[in-house]
């Protein structure tokens, strides 16, 4: 080392922090990183309370989706046509008509959120319904839904509360039906009618079918296929109870007794 | 974040040297605490992970240096601390080191961290260009000038 080295060197060599100096920093630090751990404690609750607080508006919106979104619909026509949202919990969550009948019916009715059960019942039992299965009309009831097992049990259950009721047909079918018939502006039950009838008159619109009765529709078919005389006779017979079918949409009817 | 124990480590490990160069650099008490405590905040809440002692005494030098050259920019402070507030702090000098310490305190600025560095700390010019960041031949020519600076203060008498 030379002289200059050693002269500098042992110069700042005197100098030394002194302790006060040293404790003040202490003193100092020590405060800030307790104010920095509080605060960083109280950003982190704050974080915790928004991601809480989104989680349960997520829940809530969720469950509120899934109470709200219909799981099964039942497609009721007589004409009016109504359809009726059921949700997971059974409950009427949506009633939706295709006609103006059916839009005057849904506007007399007040059966969102009751079980499908009542909601039947309830339909069944007004007295636009009552004088037109009186006077012979027929009633189709269809159960549709992507849970084969949940339409079935919904179906069985239908036909018990209809069983006894005359001209009554009960039916399941797959969603991806329901979405046909809707883009066509048909109720379930009538758009299966109207494939019905398609087969035998090609020329047959959709519209035609909007404000006729299941009644017309089905004579219209027996009609055409030339069994007018039989299923008269048939009618007479289903007078006595109803008819119950169940299939995949493919329009098969079974005779329920 | 470090623990307050790594931090009152760091402090008795480098408080000297953090002090040499605040009075080199400031002129006041108010000042040096607060580059204590400037410095050492930055310490805690740094996440540069240190390889060993030789790295995080040239980081604490860097950022000692950055933060008096601040405190100098901010308050139009003068770049030279008087060799009587000095002496008005008995515990600190020895009188045969006063001349010494005068002529490196009346240095420009410039000159003042790679005189410490070089002939305090003995860190060699690479070395030093990569703790203030500057390219190697600046820092042989400050250290050149600086030393005929403080030869013609000191007189040149037996500093070869």
């Amino acid at each position: 080392m030379t002289g200059l080295n050693n002269k500098i060197h042992q110069a700042l060599q005197q100098i030394h922090a002194e302790q006060a100096l040293k404790d003040k920093t202490k003193a100092a630090l020590k405060q800030k990183i307790q104010q920095y751990e509080k605060q960083k404690y109280k950003t982190e609750k704050r974080r915790l309370v928004a991601i809480l607080a989104c989680l349960c508006l997520l829940l809530i919106g969720g469950a509120g989706w899934f109470y709200f979104t219909p799981a099964t619909t039942i497609s009721i026509d007589i004409n009016p046509s109504l359809e009726v949202g059921v949700n997971f919990f059974d409950r009427v969550v949506s009633v939706e008509s295709y006609n103006d009948d059916g839009q005057e019916l849904a506007a007399s009715l007040d059966i969102r959120f009751m079980t499908y059960a009542q909601a039947i019942q309830e339909i069944l039992e007004t007295e636009n319904i009552t004088d037109l299965l009186s006077a012979d009309e027929i009633l189709t009831i269809s159960v549709i839904g992507s849970d084969e097992q949940r339409c079935r049990r919904i179906l069985s259950d239908i036909e018990s509360y209809t069983a006894g009721q005359k001209n009554i047909y009960c039916y399941s079918a797959a969603s991806d039906e329901v979405a046909t018939a809707h883009e066509i502006g048909l109720s379930y039950g009538k758009y299966r009618a109207f494939l019905e009838l398609q087969s035998l008159d090609p020329d047959i619109t959709p519209e035609e079918l909007q404000h006729m009765t299941m009644r017309e529709i089905r004579d219209l078919i027996d009609s055409l296929s030339g069994n007018k005389q039989n299923e008269n006779a048939s009618d007479t017979h289903q007078g006595a109870g109803n008819g119950h079918g169940q299939n995949s949409g493919g329009g098969n009817r079974r005779q329920g007794r | 974040m470090r623990s307050e124990q790594e931090v009152n480590k760091a402090i008795e490990r480098y408080a000297d040297t953090v002090r040499r160069l605040c009075m080199i650099y400031l002129k006041n008490e108010t000042d040096t605490e607060d580059i204590f405590q400037t410095v050492f905040l930055k310490y805690v809440v740094s996440s540069v992970s240190f390889e060993n002692e030789e790295h995080e005494k040239a980081w604490l030098i860097r950022v000692t240096i950055n933060a008096c050259k601040d405190v100098l920019k901010r308050f139009f402070r003068s770049h030279t601390i008087s060799l009587n507030e000095l002496m008005e702090q008995p515990e600190i000098l020895e009188p045969d080191h006063t001349e010494v310490l005068e002529a490196v305190l009346s240095l420009p600025l410039k000159y003042k961290d790679v005189v410490y560095l070089h002939y305090y700390e003995g860190y060699t010019a690479p070395q030093i260009s990569r703790i203030l960041r500057k390219n190697v031949n600046t820092v042989y020519t400050l250290l050149t000038r600086s030393r005929q600076l403080l030869k013609e203060k000191l007189g040149g008498d037996g500093l070869e």
